[in-house]
């Protein structure tokens, strides 16, 4: 069997958001870095809301952890009082090596699963999420791919061959493997269009700037349009530098 | 990642039945740990620090004092601000050397308290809280005067001073905002802080350049000391209020990233760029006008320095800056309250219930509102002068015991006891710093000590009564 893939579940745990149906399913072969978080305005410190909400967010974190294990994750998990939502999930990734973060949204029994793939960096990371969730599974996974104008279909297809051959390297059945290309889309709006059929989406940060953020522009327009789970792989860490 | 392991275990009880909350396992750049699985995100970067240093300071010193120390010390009176930086600054380096081993919410409270026992901490814990609301008090005042100054410059004469009335207003305010607002001050502050230097760098450079003659005649200086050498003294004693906001950097000191570089970087650079303002204002301001027209101008003499260099444009900018600066320092100390009233009640030394934080907006409104109700008691009386030397006093006790503070905790060397930056010239900095601290509140008005000496004792006799089993101190 493939090593766990570290996947961050970032839940804002005193709002009312909790663990969607379908996602510790999602997560079977994940080891899950349970983030529950909670967001507070800067007039607070944030000793003073953990000292008033520890006991109930951890009652909630001792339940999601419970959910996760039962269907047959491992799980780590954190508690953090922040006034920075993202500088909190951005630093969780980095100190756990989180591979990819989940955009919690709820879905039924994963089969299948749409893999959109930009280009061959970060590829690697891609493949390991696929195979450590589904290799194991019975879902179909459809690598998708939307080309550039300038890029050949012979140039797409062997993006996705090696991706196809990566994932069969690590354990995922070639008969599962299916692949497909579009072009003269915009991709983002043909991912949303290609996932309706899909259970989940696993799609790689597409925005190059600083913000890691997984709720940040491209995962979060497809979250919200496409309406199910959608996993951002994250990119590889710069270098540790040390001061 | 450097991990620095906190081993103070606070233990008792207050009469409430409420024990201190515990202490966190470790402090790392980015947060502080308690039970391994809770984590406290740190978020303040460097020029977020340095924006609450600056952005708490520089509203008293230039736009409030210029006019009230020319009057007491003459051109002097900028010898008077350089006295205070310098006192500032030794009390700085002690102060980040602390925060460095003890990058918690609390401040000066945090460190005396497990350097030398609850008693001490109880007196400096309170007197901060009522020293920043004596703070906040005063910079409203201020806020009061430069936006009557506004009506009078609009030419709308009413018919009572508007001052006080404003003052309270903007404390109302500042209060609710605080309460129910829940954007990013923390930004706005920034901005704000960004304006104020700029608009400051641009006049004073204008005015220095005045003041040797560039544009003119220029302007010879009086007598420096026209009112003689102990003024120059009481009038440091009184403009120290311009320099409280150095530890209120320290008040934020668990929410600062990178605690052992940010910390005593912000307090030290927002000193330094504070005083270096300080001292050019006055000396701009004293050479436009000579101390004693400027003593006439009042709380709003800035506003006629500019005035007479730039003509209405300058008055309207430094009336603007200066409604700015009043406001951010204002808001700033009620903030800073806060949090010291959330330090006090965490430790058992004020009821829990004090820093509850609201389910609605997720602010503690209790402490909030424990800062601005008697803030604008205090707003009504209206006296600038007795409110900011009894904040300064408040502040200085705090100051010389954190120096007294850093010498106990030297010698004794505890295990847990590891900052990141050490103070230069130990054991003399801390020691001058202390006794400076002490000294300059010997060059204050007698009423203004009476009350400082006043609250200590209150304090005091609180802590016996609701909390006196309560033992803060780290094992030393």
């Amino acid at each position: 069997m493939t090593d766990r893939p570290p996947i961050l579940v970032p839940i804002r745990v005193l709002e009312g958001e909790s663990v969607p149906e379908g996602v510790p399913d999602l997560l079977a072969n994940a080891h899950v870095v349970l983030l529950g978080y909670h967001v507070i305005p800067e007039q607070t410190a944030p000793g003073q809301a953990q000292m008033q909400f520890e006991e109930r967010a951890t009652n909630r974190l001792d339940e999601y952890e419970a959910i996760f294990e039962e269907a047959g994750a491992t799980v780590e998990r954190r508690l953090v009082f922040t006034h920075d939502g993202q500088k909190t999930v951005d630093r969780t990734i980095r100190e756990h090596d989180c591979l990819a973060a989940l955009v919690p949204n709820a879905t039924g029994p994963v089969e299948d699963v749409l893999v959109a793939i930009r280009g061959a960096v970060g590829i690697d990371r891609l493949a390991r999420v696929v195979a450590g969730l589904f290799g194991g599974t019975d879902a179909s996974v459809t690598l998708y791919h939307v080309a550039e104008p300038n890029e050949t279909d012979a140039d797409a297809e062997t993006l996705l061959d090696g991706l196809a051959d990566r994932l069969e390297d690590q354990g995922v059945d070639a008969s599962r493997i299916e692949t497909r290309v579009d072009r003269d889309q915009a991709a983002l709006d043909a991912i949303v269009g290609a996932a309706d059929a899909f259970d989940t989406v696993v799609m790689g940060e597409t925005d190059p700037s600083l913000s890691t953020f997984v709720f940040g522009m491209p995962a979060d327009q497809v979250a919200d349009r496409f309406l199910g789970p959608v996993l951002v792989v994250q990119r590889e860490p710069p270098e540790e530098t040390e001061e | 990642m450097a991990e620095q392991p906190v081993d103070v275990e606070p233990v008792g009880q207050n009469v409430a039945g409420e024990k201190p909350a515990a202490e966190p396992d470790a402090v790392t750049d980015d947060t502080t740990v308690h039970d391994d699985d809770v984590e406290l995100e740190r978020t303040i970067g460097l020029v977020g620090g340095l924006a609450i240093g600056i952005g708490t300071m520089i509203g008293a010193g230039i736009f409030v004092f210029p006019g009230l120390a020319a009057d007491n010390a003459g051109l002097a009176a900028t010898l008077s601000f350089a006295i205070g930086g310098v006192v500032a600054l030794l009390v700085a380096l002690p102060t980040s050397e602390l925060a460095t081993a003890m990058p918690r919410s609390g401040g000066g409270y945090y460190f005396i308290s497990r350097g030398m026992g609850t008693a001490y901490g109880a007196i400096v814990g309170l007197g901060l809280w009522l020293g920043l609301m004596f703070a906040s008090a005063f910079y409203l005042v201020g806020l009061g005067h430069y936006a009557s100054a506004v009506f009078a410059e609009l030419g709308v004469a009413l018919p009572f001073s508007p001052v006080i009335g404003i003052g309270l207003l903007f404390g109302v305010a500042l209060t609710a905002l605080s309460i129910g607002g829940t954007e990013n001050t923390a930004k706005i502050q920034n901005v704000v802080v960004g304006i104020l230097l700029v608009v400051l760098t641009g006049f004073l450079s204008y005015g220095v350049l005045d003041a040797v003659g560039v544009f003119g005649g220029g302007s010879v200086p009086e007598q420096f000391f026209s009112r003689g050498y102990f003024p120059v003294l009481t009038t440091a004693a009184l403009v120290f209020t311009s320099y409280l906001g150095f530890a209120q950097v320290a008040t934020v000191a668990g929410e600062i990233k990178q605690p052992g570089r940010n910390l005593p970087l912000a307090m030290v650079g927002s000193v330094l760029v504070v005083t270096v303002f300080y001292v050019v204002t006055i000396f701009v301001a004293t050479s436009a006008f000579g101390a004693d027209r400027l003593g006439q101008f009042g709380e709003t003499a800035m506003v006629e320095v500019a005035r007479d260099f730039l003509g209405l444009p300058g008055a309207v900018a430094i009336l603007g800056a200066g409604l700015l600066a009043t406001f951010s320092s204002a808001n700033a100390s009620i903030l800073s309250a806060s949090r010291a009233v959330y330090a006090l009640s965490r430790d058992a030394l004020l009821p829990r219930r004090a820093s509850e934080v609201n389910l609605r907006y997720g602010t503690p409104h209790v402490a909030l509102l424990a800062a601005g109700g008697p803030i604008l008691v205090l707003v009504a009386t209206g006296q600038v002068e007795l409110l900011a030397e009894v904040a300064s006093f408040l502040h200085l006790i705090m100051y010389g015991l954190m120096c007294v503070a850093l010498i106990v905790l030297r010698r004794r060397n505890p295990e847990w006891y590891s900052p990141s930056y050490r103070v230069p010239g130990y054991p003399v900095v801390p020691a001058v710093g202390a006794l400076a601290s002490f000294g300059l509140i010997a060059f204050m008005q007698p009423t203004s000590i009476g009350i400082g000496i006043l609250v200590m004792l209150v304090s005091y006799l609180w802590y016996r009564y609701y909390a006196g089993d309560v033992t803060l101190k780290g094992d030393i």
